[in-house]
């Protein structure tokens, strides 16, 4: 079982502590542990319990956030060039910050946690407008949209999320792609992401993975 | 009495006949003026002129020098900042944009010769001449751990600071530092009378109380020693604080705080009660939807919680630009009717 390792590796990025983590994603390997089982019985459980972990606990902090997004994504980076043969993964989205929002700390984050969920990640960069994201959504066949928005006017703005709902409506794209959102205004308004028009959000970004994860998931089973 | 005089009797836990009412108005200069934001804000005159309209508008108690939080890194080199007509400013152009900038960034000598500060000059001037006995006037500066935010961008940041390499981040801290003494000394010397010392990162919400006594309080002492804090106010950026409200007493000897709505604003009443100054404040991110009513329901819930005992003043966050002005108006009209004391 691998359970003593995923325990000492959420100890160490609890504790922001990088070279810890690492440390014990080395001896995992040097046990004898398989590049696959250390993404999918090590980084993938540590992250769920993260997750469990930070949506009980109000003092869980940004830092662990970004550690946990950061440290997962790269360890399994690393592990999927060790990979016998490529893994499957479970859907893909495209994620970028708002229209005119030049922040990009949470997409980051988010990015980070899913690439270690095995969902594939297209990164638009910061100030992306809404055809933007719904013209490469469409190109990319990815499953959602994901935006993040740091400022009021960039969440809510017209040419944001509201934009991005408007144009997957016109295009009748609705069952094929979903809308999730976030950011801090969202966080200080827990009902704004129904008034610009998204299909879910989440208040931070490693729980961000589930939510995402989940719409992904939505989607299949209604194209399927 | 003024409005300076009621703030420090509740400072003070003196009497006074109301509560202190701030409210934090900045992008709605440009709209009192009818210009756009850029124009409204490359003048600090301008700046001044509509923080006096609105004043009288809603005849709260502070002004604002702060034109917008970039400025500190337009004085620092950044040479373009997205502004918008719908919103706040924006750092468009990182000043470091990869770790070999650290050792080439300089602090100017003088940040008063810098361009970027005649703006703020200008506005700073025409606030004292014209109500610096009566009115607080504040003014924003950003921590030193939290500075580089703006410079090299918040992934960026975060990086360097947690992960290293720790001489470079420690480099730039003291830079960081150096511009933070010259730039307070330099907004008291025009005029600022409030200092509000934004430090999110001395928030419990960016790294754990454990963490920030180790990594963020040294530079917060360092940041605030030459000129004292008698005039300064502890601001996390609307980030929750509460868990370091008695480390920031007991080390940084700062009393006023002001709360994040994110927080529980009884247990902040608690912790500092009569010691310092509660700032109760209003999430004014839901104002945007809230109506009239909502709006003065939760004022007095605020002051309902904060006003007993004294030592409290109420105010809002950064007013966003959607708040319907009605419910700006209903925010200080509430503050005024549930703020009395007498
Ligand atoms: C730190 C901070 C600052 C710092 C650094 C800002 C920066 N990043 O550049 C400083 C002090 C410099 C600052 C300045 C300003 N700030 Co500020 N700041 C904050 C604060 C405290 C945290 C923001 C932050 O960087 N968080 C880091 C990110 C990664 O964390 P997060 O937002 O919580 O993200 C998590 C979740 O939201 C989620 N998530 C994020 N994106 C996504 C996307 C998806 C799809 C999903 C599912 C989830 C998700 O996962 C993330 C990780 O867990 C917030 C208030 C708060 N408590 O959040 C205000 C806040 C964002 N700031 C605000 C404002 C207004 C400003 C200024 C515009 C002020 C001004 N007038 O100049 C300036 C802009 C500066 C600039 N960039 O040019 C407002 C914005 C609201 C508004 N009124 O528009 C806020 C909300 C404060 C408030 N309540 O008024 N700020």
């Amino acid at each position: 079982m691998l359970e003593s390792y995923i325990r000492s590796y959420n100890d160490a990025v609890f504790e922001t502590d990088k070279e810890a983590a690492m440390a014990v994603v080395n001896k995992a390997l040097a046990d004898g542990v398989t590049p696959e089982n250390i993404v999918f019985r090590l980084i993938i459980p540590a992250i769920e319990m993260m997750m469990a972990i930070i949506e009980k606990d109000p003092d869980a902090n940004l830092a662990q956030h970004f550690m946990t997004a950061q440290i997962a994504a790269d360890v399994t980076e690393k592990m999927l060039e060790k990979f016998s043969q490529p893994p499957e993964v479970i859907g893909r989205i495209v994620i970028g910050a708002a229209h005119g929002d030049l922040h990009s700390l949470g997409k980051r984050i988010v990015s980070g946690c899913l690439k270690a969920l095995m969902v594939e990640v297209i990164d638009l960069g910061v100030n992306v407008s809404a055809e933007r994201f719904v013209d490469a959504a469409v190109s990319e066949n990815a499953q959602v949209i994901a935006i993040s928005a740091m400022m009021v006017h960039t969440a809510t703005g017209e040419n944001g999320s509201q934009r991005v709902r408007a144009l997957l409506q016109e295009r009748g794209l609705e069952q094929k792609i979903k809308l999730a959102v976030g950011g801090a205004p969202y966080r200080f308004d827990p009902e704004l992401y129904r008034k610009v028009g998204a299909d879910a959000w989440a208040a931070d970004g490693v729980t961000a993975g589930k939510m995402i994860v989940n719409l992904i998931r939505e989607v299949k089973n209604d194209t399927a | 009495m003024t409005p300076l005089e009621i703030l420090a009797a509740a400072i003070n836990g003196k009497p006074a006949p109301r509560i202190p009412i701030f409210c934090n108005l900045l992008d709605q200069g440009a709209r009192e003026l009818a210009m756009t934001s850029k124009d409204y804000f490359s003048n600090g005159a301008l700046v001044a002129e509509a923080q006096l309209k609105m004043l009288k508008r809603y005849g709260h108690d502070n002004v604002w020098s702060l034109h917008y939080v970039g400025k500190e890194a337009e004085l620092l080199g950044c040479r373009e900042i997205l502004f918008a007509n719908d919103g706040a400013p924006n750092v468009a152009d990182f000043v470091i944009k990869s770790l070999d900038d650290i050792s080439r960034f300089e602090i100017p000598p003088d940040i008063t010769q810098v361009p970027a500060w005649q703006s703020v000059a200008s506005c700073l001037q025409i606030l004292k001449s014209e109500i610096g006995n009566t009115h607080p006037i504040c003014a924003y500066v950003t921590a030193s751990t939290t500075l580089p935010v703006i410079l090299m961008g918040m992934e960026k940041w975060m990086e360097l600071f947690l992960l290293g390499p720790f001489e470079l981040r420690d480099e730039l801290l003291r830079k960081c530092a150096d511009f933070f003494h010259q730039y307070i000394s330099a907004l008291r010397a025009a005029g600022a009378n409030v200092l509000v010392y934004s430090s999110p990162f001395g928030s419990p919400y960016f790294l754990s109380p454990d963490k920030i006594k180790k990594m963020v309080l040294p530079w917060m002492k360092h940041d605030l020693e030459p000129g004292g804090v008698a005039d300064v106010v502890y601001y996390c950026g609307m980030a929750p604080f509460n868990n370091v409200i008695d480390l920031v007493f007991d080390e940084l000897h700062i009393t006023k705080h002001y709360t994040s709505p994110l927080d529980d604003l009884t247990t902040a009443k608690r912790i500092i009660n009569t010691r310092g100054l509660t700032c109760g404040v209003i999430d004014d991110i839901k104002m945007i939807h809230w109506t009239v009513e909502e709006t003065r329901a939760e004022v007095k819930r605020i002051i309902d919680i904060g006003k007993p005992g004294g030592h409290f003043l109420f105010g809002n966050g950064v007013m966003p630009l959607a708040v319907p002005e009605a419910n700006i108006r209903a925010m200080v009209d509430a503050a005024f009717e549930y703020g009395g004391l007498e």
